[in-house]
């Protein structure tokens, strides 16, 4: 074959690969930023302003490349393949760490589309003497805009799907690279260099293999990086994803990427959740706990004598299953989950509630944040009416009822829901380092029940230290006035809720 | 590629038809009873709930199909229970205290307030959030259509809805509503307007409502009620779902009345204290009055025999596409009595693919959309949302001729209705189809009657409701012409009371 004679059509083609991998480049560029910078519009605009911005330097530049073209083009391949295919690993990995992230997700963005935009010059330099001139331009371009095409096309719906942001980059940078070696083996003889070029890009082509490879280990990593934490376990389970991390000693757990405790100060949380109610009832014998499937409220609980039976219904039985068995987490919850007065149901708790027949002397509910329509219901009127069948006549209730500060409206919201069907209810509140100032609800149904008298108290708390009066008070910044009360068919709390933490 | 399910179901069509070419096998029983109730949807269900009220005469209802609950029916899956075809009930008018008595004896109104107002039971009141619509590639709140729409196209929404306001409030010189439902308390001038004689397109073009926004709107509203759109419906019937439910209880809101399986639940409850009263599967083929008592032909389809029932009364809840084969001596008139076919496909997928805006709520319409949307089945659990999620999609097919239609609803196969749920749904839900696991497509051959113009004031409507020699009462909603739950209660209530007022001694 006449060498000579195939080096435009070669030629040719990788400017239809190059055309290709550039948008891919950009888009994956858009991706990302919108992934993890949010506004997608605003995002993906900037990004495109600035990559054709940055081709028309790389053009304004090529010009200055006079020696060697056929090199330099080469050079200029492998520049884009392992610059274009490495960003997104390295962006990733960047996020968590860099202040400035923007600016070099933009330098990377500039160099990608500098670097495509000398190609086109360069090529034509190479080219204009083979063969004739109007050919050549109409010829570059056509597949120029191709390669775009066929790129914008297959992004979204192929690529995306399968390889992820990650891997798209890389095998795009790894096509890049392959035309470099294909290149500068084919065309050898008419190369300055072809030795250094030739190992050049292999070992590009090493390296980008190796990152494709192991980017779901990359991935894994950089998500250590979102927790600023070594993650020690990882599980998802069809309600939830969760997450356990440990830092300097403390472990912390996350549902849906929502912190859950810290071991180093849960113990303010569930000491306020638990005690209060504990202590004003009178030696309780039955005691109910809805959520807290990490077992941490019924450690608190067993440490009452009076204690028969604890029934705790958790609708994950993935959660409950890894706190009764992983070694760690049962040192921290104390065993309580394999306790012999506890028994652990695996049910959705609002349809259990409506089953069940027992009767209880303590209810503490523990469920998510009203963050969704699903988890609403549970904070509805009609929920807490529905415990009403299942409470013993003296029963004494606590409820976590999210941030007074951080969400006023939402914690005063659900007590006034509570007040609207147990009129005797009392709002409590403390501060819990990794949460901030957090709220309470008691109630019971016995009008006569008396919040502040105690009944009974078990020894070596930690926290929680019998007065309840203390934590009653709520200054004005943790005041809402007019809420509206929280119904199935309005589920205002959810809205509430939005509105308030999406502020923060 | 994912497999998906497909299951292609509907009213008994195949038994039905028989009725047109009669051929049955000869009497082998028969049986005697003082009052027959032929029909097991709400009309006929309610005349027996009625009847078993009251007390005092024997009586046996027959139905054509396999379940009683008509147009009102459900089905159940692994996952939930789900509407076939009516899915909610709004709040009664204050006015209606035969209704409100009766959901009170069922448990759905459990109590009075201190105004003497009915207190609903939450559960079995419609979850928030209710509707949403995807318009403009985006779900917004409430199924007005907001998102995207112009400064003009909003003044004619609220002009509209101002008119509405107007018309709901409208009363003769005695005090009566002209728009109130059941359609019988209604005043009995409530024609003179002329708005039975012109469709809804029409009015509108005269009113100078002209944004493609409202007639959209309109036109989903009025398929979604009627079956037809606003082209071929009278603006009476438009402007009846507009004005005629007062929203009396006014702590309700926009609330009404649901259940995973629609109103098949108010169905199951009408027929609890009387089940061992109903033959299903029956279906009655020939009604003859004597001078003593009326015979009654039924095709026993599960037995494959005939049968013969000699009732004193017959209370008859059929359609009236279906009497004019049983009484072929009643008058005819075909081109008043229309019936849109319908299509209501409870689809079982994994999870939503993302879509931008509103939460997944009971009901959900897509703006412009073939179909009429899907409503969301589980959204009346307690439990919490999760997957496998089962939607309901309901779609009519509307056109000129409804006979083409019906045509077309039976000629295509499971596979091209799949492609037609599918590509409807995918304008909101891009990428929908890997999540399917399974379609059921219910076709109903004949839904509701749509009132086109002329029908609602017409004499001949009259005529059909009246009793033949005291002898057969009817009950159906389409003899109200305005297919609601309400109508086909009051219907089948009525029927019972005419009875046994005129029953002589
Ligand atoms: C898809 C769809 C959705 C709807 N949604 C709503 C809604 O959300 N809310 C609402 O209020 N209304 C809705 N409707 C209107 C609904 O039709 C009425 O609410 C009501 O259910 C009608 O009851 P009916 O008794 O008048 O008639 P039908 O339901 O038609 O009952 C007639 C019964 O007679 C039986 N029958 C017929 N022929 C014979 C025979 N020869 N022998 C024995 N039995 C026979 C039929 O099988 C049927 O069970 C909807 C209708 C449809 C089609």
């Amino acid at each position: 074959m006449d060498k000579k004679k195939n080096l435009p059509i070669f030629l040719l083609i990788s400017v239809f690969i190059i055309a290709t991998c550039g948008l891919i480049y950009e888009l994956v560029a858009g991706a990302l930023a919108s992934y993890l910078l949010g506004d997608s519009v605003k995002q993906f605009s900037f990004i495109i302003g600035t990559y054709l911005f940055a081709m028309g330097v790389g053009s304004f530049f090529a010009k200055f490349i006079v020696k060697n073209l056929l090199d330099r083009f080469i050079d200029i391949e492998l520049l884009i393949g392992i610059i274009g295919g490495t960003s997104s690993v390295i962006l990733f990995l960047l996020f968590q760490q860099v202040e400035h992230f923007q600016l070099i997700l933009y330098l990377f963005v500039f160099l990608t589309g500098c670097l495509s935009g000398m190609e086109i010059p360069l090529l034509m330099n190479i080219l204009k003497d083979r063969v004739n001139f109007r050919d050549l331009v109409s010829n570059v371009f056509t597949f120029d805009y191709i390669g775009a095409l066929i790129a914008s096309v297959l992004f979204p719906i192929l690529l995306i799907p399968k390889l992820g942001v990650m891997g798209t980059s890389l095998f795009f940078g790894i096509i890049n690279v392959t035309v470099g070696i294909f290149l500068s083996f084919y065309l050898s003889k008419q190369l300055k260099n072809p030795i250094i070029l030739k190992i050049k890009s292999l070992v590009c082509f090493i390296i980008l293999i190796g990152l494709f490879f192991y980017s779901n280990e990359l991935l894994k990593y950089s998500e250590n990086q979102l927790y600023s934490t070594n993650v020690i376990y990882k599980h998802s389970t069809p309600y939830q994803r969760i997450v356990l991390t440990e830092a300097k000693g403390e472990y912390q757990l996350f549902l849906n990427n929502n912190l859950q405790f810290n071991t180093k100060d849960e113990y303010r949380y569930h000491e306020t959740l638990v005690h209060p109610a504990m202590s004003i009832a009178k030696s309780p014998k039955k005691v109910l706990v809805l959520g807290g499937g990490d077992g941490l409220a019924v450690r608190e609980i067993l440490k009452y004598s009076s204690v028969e039976k604890v029934v705790l219904v958790d609708l994950d039985e993935g959660m409950t299953k890894l706190f009764q068995t992983n070694e760690l987490l049962r040192k921290h919850n104390a065993n309580a989950l394999n306790n012999a007065r506890v028994e652990v149901i695996n049910m959705d708790a609002f349809l259990w509630v409506k089953e069940a027949k027992d009767k209880f002397d303590v209810m503490i509910i523990d469920f998510p944040d009203p963050s969704n329509y699903s988890l609403g219901k549970l904070y509805t009127n009609n929920f807490y009416k529905s415990l009403y069948p299942l409470m013993e006549p003296q029963c004494i209730v606590s409820v976590q009822t999210t941030s007074p500060y951080f969400a006023p409206k939402s914690y005063w919201c659900i007590y006034e829901t509570i007040a609207s069907v147990f009129p005797n209810n009392l709002a409590y509140h403390t501060y819990v380092p990794s949460f901030g100032e957090w709220g309470f609800n008691l109630f019971s149904p016995d009008m006569r029940v008396n919040f502040n008298r105690v009944n009974q108290r078990v020894p070596n708390l930690k926290y929680y230290n019998y007065n309840l009066q203390k934590m009653t008070d709520f200054p004005a910044d943790m005041k809402a006035v007019d809420v509206e009360i929280n119904r199935l068919d309005n589920q205002i709390l959810v809205r509430y809720f939005d509105e308030e933490w999406s502020k923060i | 590629m994912n497999t998906i399910f497909l299951k292609l179901t509907g009213t008994n069509h195949i038994l039905g038809h028989k009725l047109r070419f009669p051929d049955f096998p000869n009497i082998s029983e028969i049986l005697e009873v003082p009052v027959l109730i032929i029909g097991g949807g709400i009309a006929g269900l309610t005349a027996g709930y009625t009847l078993n009220k009251r007390g005092g005469k024997d009586f046996f209802l027959v139905e054509l199909d396999a379940e009683t609950g008509g147009n009102a029916k459900s089905g159940e899956n692994k996952y939930s229970k789900y509407p076939l075809g009516a899915h909610y009930l709004p709040l009664p008018n204050a006015s209606n205290v035969e209704l409100i008595d009766f959901l009170f004896d069922v448990g759905v109104v459990i109590g009075r307030d201190d105004n003497g107002n009915p207190i609903f039971d939450e559960e079995q009141l419609s979850f928030a959030p209710q509707e949403r619509l995807f318009i403009k590639n985006y779900w917004q709140e409430g199924i007005v259509p907001q998102y995207g729409s112009s400064d003009a196209d909003q003044q004619e929404l609220t002009r509209f809805l101002h008119k509405m306001e107007e018309f709901k409030a409208l009363k003769d010189q005695n005090g009566h509503y002209i728009f109130n439902i059941p359609m019988c308390y209604s005043s009995p001038e409530k024609f003179d307007l002329g708005l039975d004689q012109i469709t809804m397109e029409e009015w509108l073009r005269k009113e100078g409502y002209t944004s493609s926004y409202l007639h959209e709107y309109l036109n989903y509203c009025c398929r979604d009620d009627y079956g037809t759109g606003i082209k071929y419906t009278a603006a009476f019937a438009v402007i009846h779902y507009f004005a005629a439910r007062k929203h009396d209880f006014k702590k309700y809101e926009d609330a009404v009345l649901t259940w995973q399986e629609g109103n098949g639940r108010l169905a199951k409850l009408l027929a609890e204290s009387f089940e061992n009263q109903i033959l299903k599967q029956h279906m009655v083929y020939k009604i003859t009055v004597n001078e003593s008592n009326v015979e009654v032909l039924l095709f026993d389809a599960q037995r494959k025999v005939s049968k013969k029932i000699i009732a004193e009364k017959v209370i008859n809840c059929c359609p009236q596409y279906v009497n004019k084969y049983l009484l072929p001596q009643r008058v005819k008139n075909f081109q008043l009595l229309q019936y849109a076919p319908w299509i209501v496909a409870t689809v079982v997928l994994h999870k939503f693919p993302f879509a931008d805006g509103a939460n997944l709520a009971w009901e959900n319409i897509i703006f412009g959309a073939k179909g009429l949307g899907y409503v969301y089945a589980q959204h009346q659990s307690l439990g919490q949302f999760k997957s496998p999620f089962v939607i309901s999609y309901y779609h009519s097919l509307d056109g000129t001729d409804l006979n083409e239609q019906r045509r077309k609803l039976y000629n295509q196969t499971d596979e091209q209705w799949k492609e037609f749920i599918i590509k409807d749904l995918s304008i909101a839900h891009f990428g929908i189809e890997d999540e399917i696991i399974s379609i059921e497509i219910f076709r109903h051959g004949h839904g509701m009657v749509s009132p086109i113009p002329g029908y609602l004031s017409s004499e001949y409507r009259k005529q059909l409701t009246l009793p033949i020699a005291n002898k057969i009462f009817f009950a159906h909603s389409d003899l109200s012409g305005i297919s609601i739950f309400e109508e086909a209660f009051y219907q089948g209530r009525e029927a019972v009371y005419d009875m046994l007022d005129n029953w002589e001694a």
